[in-house]
């Protein structure tokens, strides 16, 4: 092996090794928070609407609230652990360190990776035991999940680079990302809101998301499955990129 | 010529419209134990985070082994281990683990990874704290754990960013000792320091830095030997009622006993053996002579560099 793919997944232990200490705070919240959204809107107002799309309600927003879940344990994991390296000096061990940038992004994305598919598999599972889960297509599933993953460990890292302070760290996800989540179709379908609206949704990348993952489960779609796949995927690449430039330079890294 | 370890030309850094670096060249001998002393914000801390990474430079040229340190940071970086002036670690970590995982960053492979943490905690004294919470080490223990981990990868250059500040003797006595093992085994030490007794103590050559600029470089022997003064006191059996004519020429001063006198020997005019014969032909009964310290070269050097 390498010394490059040696500092790689040392970087990645420690990223996966902080994550897997802390579990009660990164792993289980998500999953009791979908489990609420199963119990509240799932069964209490969910038996008041009949079905979407031929599923029943809580059969429909499950795709959207394992995406909820993953979406914002990959950001909140990538963005808090550069924030919290660079507020203890710790982000010092890899910048000193002769391993390339691209190993440091693709590191600290790989933790949201691990993070983010527990949590999936954990919704899941909890799930799974109030909702009758059909899969239609595990391909679609899986390049959606892991598409998002890396999209939003990406924008965490831009968030992590760019924040300093804690309340700056909290502007992006209150205002940006619990905002376009909860907004993206995850407990209705764009088609039942007006025209003005829907064609707003159209606008909000996490639509595109869920819209593409829950292909996997009930194979329909509102928008065309291409055109979301290729939405998630220039959207990760353009953050990636992004990513690579910033640490590049140093962006408040680097003095 | 053999390569310099570090090579630093015209070197400048700014942060906006403050000058932290104004032009500094010089390099390092491979093996030598060089010491770069200044104030706070004389640049130091700023030349050091340029050379290991952690800050990019305005302009100017900074080689590691003839590697760039931004062209060719990865090379370059091998070689250099960083003690910095902070503790910079995740405080929750094992100590054993947060060395593992600082060896891994470096490319050392699993097997040679246990190898090489057991060989520094033993070199630091920290053997006992393998399997410690960092957050449970003293402040002397945490600052060694700095030096462990600059270890680990064997680097050819050992740079040490104020690595005494707030440790006790004890520590601090341990900190030297390593120092000078690392630099007998042919490894190159930049130490920045404002004790000026420990670079006293330890470098071979010292640079002194004032205002981003160096404003003196020179081996530690010819620096003391030019700016250097001796305080030279002679004893006499009685009370002076008339100075020797052989020390007039020294301006001397007399005693409070009434029985001894005092001048000011300065390097830069007067040879050695000038003074041993002045002290012979003054027939005094006992002398002594207080060698000048780094320290007041230093204050004498910095006190009439005005900030430009």
């Amino acid at each position: 092996m390498n010394s490059e793919m040696i500092s790689f997944l040392s970087f990645t232990n420690r990223e996966v090794s902080r994550l897997l200490r802390v579990w009660k705070q990164t792993i289980v919240p998500p999953i009791i928070t979908s489990l609420l959204y199963i119990l509240i809107f799932g069964y209490s107002l969910g038996s008041k609407i009949t079905s979407i799309g031929g599923v029943s309600y809580l059969e429909y927003i499950f795709p959207g609230l394992i995406m909820m879940g993953v979406i914002s344990s990959s950001y909140s994991n990538t963005s808090s652990s550069l924030y919290i390296s660079k507020f203890q000096g710790n982000i010092q061990e890899v910048l000193v360190a002769p391993m390339s940038y691209m190993s440091i992004i693709i590191a600290l994305a790989t933790g949201s990776l691990v993070r983010s598919t527990l949590v999936a598999i954990g919704t899941l599972i909890i799930g799974s035991l109030f909702a009758g889960l059909s899969i239609v297509n595990i391909a679609v599933i899986i390049y959606f999940l892991v598409a998002s993953i890396l999209l939003f460990a990406f924008a965490g890292i831009l968030t992590g680079l760019w924040a300093e302070s804690f309340d700056q760290m909290s502007v992006f996800a209150t205002f940006v990302v619990t905002p376009l989540t909860y907004l993206g179709g995850v407990f209705y379908s764009i088609d039942m809101l007006p025209p003005f609206f829907r064609t707003i949704s159209l606008l909000n990348p996490i639509y595109y998301i869920v819209d593409g993952f829950r292909y996997g489960f009930f194979g329909t779609t509102t928008s065309p499955l291409w055109i979301s796949a290729l939405v998630v995927f220039i959207l990760t690449v353009f953050f990636f990129g992004t990513c690579v430039v910033l640490f590049k330079r140093g962006y408040r890294i680097r003095t | 010529m053999p390569t310099p370890a570090i090579h630093i030309k015209d070197l400048h850094k700014n942060y906006a419209e403050l000058k932290a670096v104004k032009g500094i060249s010089f390099d390092i001998k491979q093996g030598e134990f060089f010491a770069l002393l200044g104030q706070n914000g004389a640049g130091k801390s700023t030349t050091i985070n340029i050379l290991t990474g952690l800050s990019n430079k305005t302009s100017g040229t900074v080689k590691i082994f003839n590697s760039d340190v931004s062209q060719n940071y990865q090379s370059a970086r091998k070689r250099i281990g960083l003690v910095p002036q902070e503790f910079n670690m995740d405080k929750f970590e094992i100590v054993e683990k947060f060395l593992d995982f600082n060896a891994g960053y470096f490319g050392i492979a699993k097997e040679q990874r246990k190898i090489r943490i057991t060989h520094v905690l033993k070199e630091l004294g920290l053997e006992n704290k393998r399997h410690s919470k960092i957050l449970m080490l003293s402040g002397g223990m945490k600052r060694r754990l700095l030096i462990a981990r600059a270890l680990l990868h064997d680097p050819d250059i050992l740079i040490l960013d104020e690595p005494t500040a707030g440790v006790d003797v004890e520590s601090r006595r341990s900190i030297w000792e390593t120092m000078q093992r690392f630099n007998k085994a042919g490894k190159t030490i930049l130490l920045t320091t404002h004790y000026i007794e420990e670079a006293e103590e330890l470098a071979d050559r010292v640079a002194i830095i004032h205002h981003g600029k160096i404003i003196k470089i020179d081996t530690k022997q010819n620096i003391m030997q030019q700016f250097g003064k001796d305080l030279v006191t002679l004893h006499f059996k009685s009370k002076i009622s008339k100075v020797p004519s052989e020390i007039m020429g020294q301006k001397p001063t007399l005693g409070s006993d009434k029985s001894s006198l005092q001048f000011i020997f300065d390097h830069q005019k007067f040879k050695q053996k000038d003074l041993l014969q002045t002290i012979t032909k003054s027939k005094a009964e006992s002398f002594e002579i207080s060698k000048a310290k780094l320290e007041d070269i230093f204050v004498e050097l910095t006190k009439g560099e005005s900030k430009k």
